[in-house]
């Protein structure tokens, strides 16, 4: 399909274009309780083709581009009518000149993860015996779970000389705690793996039933006031997320983060300063962009702006490649001690959120453990609400260390002053 | 006009029928689903602008179900031809065959799939044709209402204007069934950002219909309100937590309906014992003032088909019926093992997933009240606006909603403050029996999309009338 597609571009005299190919392999299992409920089986091929057109507009070059819809059994004729009207659609956009990222023709880059070479149905099997030899308890159980065991191979092409390939494996899916007493209730857990750690899954499901338990007996949420708030394990992932996002050279250039390198994008640090890496757990991005890694944020200061060729050309910067993982140095204190202070310790939400563009984080909580300094209780309901820029400068990290799929760093930070709406009035 | 039917399902509907036939001399039932989808979508804001077609919901493809004598299985892929007719067929045997077993696990047995004999064809109208209005008219329009909106203000950092249309064509064919239909909507948001120091603030329009770019005049007209409000909203403060008497817009009641209820119904909840609503049917769940629709032909909007994903008529389903729960909605697996009749909310987000019990058009019937008398009626509350985002909580019923923020409401009167963000968090019943007054008129919305959980994203729409409730906000 990719040689049709570069004949119809050259047919069509296009000379600036981006192709991508994915194929994907996967084996999906759906268990209520202890039945297989559903077993499913995907075999697809994508394409994306976006085609790009240089003109000027009011003496200011611009490069306008867009995607066209390729499908693996279209036609010549449907094929050649889509990449003309993304062609035609392209003259429309008129966005300023940039180049694309240049490359050359690079070996194929087999995944180096422990599920590669076996099938996607070996790889399920094997995580989901995993995740049902946690479940050996009366009282709080395995409600539901999905697996999604994929094998994906990636082909990225541009007209600046880019053909690079590589395979990723993965399972991925989530599941379902049930615990009937002394209350009927439930906690969801979601998990991504890139190599085939049965044992963190089940070490996950476990502690799950034992938090599921907890909120079977939780009744109260925390009353209304101002806390150090304690966050851990994926929820940490999502806060520092902020910082990703605002550094990224697409939020810069379209003025939505005024961040620059070198900058104290921390503020004020009286608590733990932050550093961050961005991680290459790919070799290349979706543009075909080698990715390394790289630091993000040292003691607090912004050292990489980070983006692909495009948003990176308008910056005048190197273009980086697009990253999702991230590593972060773990901190000094040990869990144990962030909790013998007053705090709330919130281990599950509803749906824990920060705002990139605010910088606001919260959620409704479905689980936490309330510290008082004299006795731990366990609550449930209420929210938290904060913002990350005003309470950045106040932060402690654990010294115990949480890893998944994305991210590799502190399984925990305290978060001084953060407000909580819960029972009572403020 | 009516939307045309994908020309490449029309063309391919012999090898569809060729492979139905191959797998029935295996198979006591097997369905197949072909989709044919075109997603375009178009943006601007001050700096740049974008045309494509490059989503999760430009999607050409197919999914097979068959049925064993005692199970399911289904493999999805996105190649058809003659010549591969038996590497298919043969995909489907291994999907049939394998079973991921860990010790203690059993593979579930169930009955046939219902297939009564069902033949239908039909698609949606529109007035203005995306594809013939033409890419750069359309952008022209959003170039003029983002230019429109930014001259409100000098204090606006941005504007973005957008548009996308879906035009999604589908063949469900089975031994005694064959459906075919095509549906075209469209959905079109204006976002107005300023900065306050390291905070941009937002506020944003989003209207939806079942139809074509004749919503763009709509979107139009609500432009310069959002300008106007981004404004307001970067002298906002910070809301203080408590239970407060509120207003909620259509909109927000709308995100009410949908995460702290709608999710609740999903029958494939009640087959998991993980939906508290399986226990409360026939019994009172809200104010007597609230009745609840949910159902692909319950109103022309973006949840809006003829037939579901597994070959089920749509359908409009009473929920809650002046305050009692009526009961639930279903896709047809859960209907079966639950032994009751499935509604039509069996949905894919695409081809390439598994259908699962889904919401289409979701919302409170209208009452008598009006908006005045309720803001008037409150002396210390709010006037919630612009939902943000929510997460259900079938289990224990619990709310988490997100809302942009909220207006001052002192005396009965709105005091020109404004709270930004908002949390709204609380029990189900608790709130959706503190209903007191709904106004007459009924808005439903489209603009997003609804996961379940943290993925497979459908379109749906979600709306109701302006509701006075008791909230506790955070």
């Amino acid at each position: 399909m990719i040689e049709r597609i570069l004949r119809a571009l050259d047919a069509l005299r296009i000379e600036t274009y981006a192709i991508s190919e994915t194929d994907t392999e996967s084996a999906e299992a759906f268990y209520v309780r202890r039945r297989l409920d559903m077993k499913r089986r995907t075999a697809l091929t994508d394409y994306s083709v976006t085609v790009y057109r240089p003109f000027e507009r009011d003496g200011a070059a611009c490069l306008g581009s867009s995607t066209a819809p390729v499908y693996p059994d279209m036609e010549e004729d449907e094929l050649r009518a889509a990449l003309e009207a993304a062609y035609r659609a392209a003259g429309l956009v008129s966005n300023p000149a940039y180049e694309l990222y240049a490359g050359e023709r690079e070996d194929f880059v087999p995944s180096r993860s422990g599920f590669a070479g076996r099938s996607p149905e070996e790889n399920l099997r094997a995580m989901a015996e995993a995740l049902f030899a946690a479940d050996v308890h009366e009282d709080a159980f395995l409600n539901s779970a999905e697996f999604f065991a994929t094998r994906t191979l990636r082909r990225a092409i541009n007209s600046r000389g880019v053909d690079v390939s590589w395979e990723r494996c993965e399972v991925q899916g989530e599941y379902v705690i049930q615990c009937v007493s002394p209350r009927d209730v439930e906690t969801h857990h979601i998990f991504r793996y890139r190599e085939p750690d049965a044992a963190a899954l089940r070490g996950e499901a476990e502690r799950a039933i034992e938090r599921t338990r907890d909120r079977a007996r939780a009744e109260e949420p925390p009353a209304t006031g101002t806390y150090t708030v304690l966050l851990s394990g994926e929820h940490v992932a999502t806060l520092l997320g902020y910082y990703r996002a605002r550094s990224s050279a697409s939020m810069i250039y379209q003025k939505y983060s005024d961040w620059t390198v070198g900058q104290a994008v921390q503020g004020d640090v009286r608590g733990d300063a932050l550093s961050i890496v961005l991680k290459a757990a790919e070799p290349y991005d979706g543009e075909g962009i080698p990715l390394r890694d790289r630091p993000l944020l040292e003691d607090g200061a912004l050292r990489t702006v980070h983006g692909g060729a495009r948003f990176s050309s308008y910056l005048g910067i190197e273009p980086t490649g697009a990253y999702r993982c991230v590593e972060v140095p773990t901190g000094r204190t040990p869990l144990a001690e962030m909790k013998r202070q007053p705090c709330l310790h919130v281990v599950s939400f509803s749906d824990f959120q920060i705002d990139s563009f605010t910088g606001h984080f919260g959620g409704e909580i479905r689980l936490g453990y309330l510290f008082d300094g004299e006795r731990e209780r366990v609550v449930t309901g209420g929210s938290i609400n904060g913002s990350l820029p005003e309470l950045q400068g106040n932060m402690t990290f654990s010294r115990e260390r949480y890893r998944s799929a994305d991210y590799d760093g502190p399984f925990a930070v305290a978060i001084r002053g953060v407000a909580v709406a819960g029972q009572g009035e403020a | 006009m009516k939307v045309e039917h994908s020309a490449y399902i029309r063309r391919n509907q012999p090898l569809f029928q060729e492979l139905l036939r191959l797998l029935l001399k295996e198979y006591p039932y097997a369905s197949i689903l072909a989709q044919d989808s075109r997603e375009r979508s178009y943006r601007v804001n001050r700096a740049l602008s974008s045309v494509g077609e490059d989503s999760r919901d430009c999607a050409r493809g197919f999914v097979v179900r068959v049925w064993d004598g005692a199970r399911v299985a289904e493999h999805s892929f996105n190649r058809i031809s003659e010549e591969r007719m038996p590497e298919l067929v043969e995909r489907v045997r291994r999907a049939v065959a394998d079973a991921p077993l860990p010790e203690g696990v059993e593979d579930a047995a169930c009955g046939a799939p219902d297939d009564e004999p069902l033949t239908f064809c039909d698609a949606t109208e529109y007035e203005i044709d995306p594809a013939l209005m033409g890419d750069d008219a359309i952008l022209s329009r959003l170039m003029a209402i983002r230019d429109r909106t930014l001259s409100r203000s000098d204090k606006l950092l941005d504007c973005i204007a957008q548009a996308t249309w879906n035009r999604t064509t589908k063949l469900f064919l089975s031994p005694r069934r064959e459906l075919t239909q095509s549906v075209l909507w469209t959905t079109g948001a204006v976002i107005a950002l300023a900065a306050r120091g390291q905070e941009i603030k937002d506020s944003m329009i989003s209207i939806s219909n079942l139809g074509g770019m004749e919503l763009l005049d709509r979107l139009e007209a609500g432009a310069d309100r959002v300008a106007d409000t981004v404004v307001e909203l970067l002298d906002s403060l910070p809301m203080v937590p408590g239970e407060y008497d509120c207003v909620c817009t259509p909109e927000v009641t709308g995100m009410i309906v949908h995460e702290a209820f709608g999710h609740g119904v999903e029958m494939d909840m009640f087959v998991k014992k993980r939906a508290l609503a399986e226990r409360f049917v026939g019994e009172r769940v809200a104010s007597p003032l609230v009745t609840m629709r949910d159902g692909a032909a319950s109103a022309p909007q973006t949840g809006s088909y003829f037939f579901d994903d597994e070959g089920v008529m749509a359908h409009d389903t009473v929920v809650i019926d002046r305050g009692v729960l009526h009961g639930g909605i279903s896709d047809a697996r859960s209907a079966a093992l639950l032994g009751t009749v499935p509604t039509g909310n069996g949905r894919r987000e695409s081809y390439r997933r598994k259908a699962y019990t889904r919401m289409t058009n979701t919302f409170f019937e209208g009452g008598s009240d009006r908006v005045e008398d309720m803001i008037a009626s409150i002396r210390y509350g709010f006037l919630l606006e612009e939902p943000a985002s929510g997460m259900e909580d079938p289990k224990n019923w619990g709310i988490q909603c997100m809302v942009n923020f909220a207006r001052e409401i002192r005396d009965g009167k709105l005091t020109g403050r404004v709270f930004s963000p908002i949390v709204l968090t609380g029990y189900v019943p608790d709130l959706l029996k503190s209903i007191t007054a709904m106004s007459p008129e009924v808005e439903l919305s489209g603009g997003g999309f609804c996961g379940k959980g943290y993925k497979e994203w459908v379109k749906v729409s979600d709306g109701g009338p302006y509701i006075k409730a008791r909230i506790r906000l955070g």
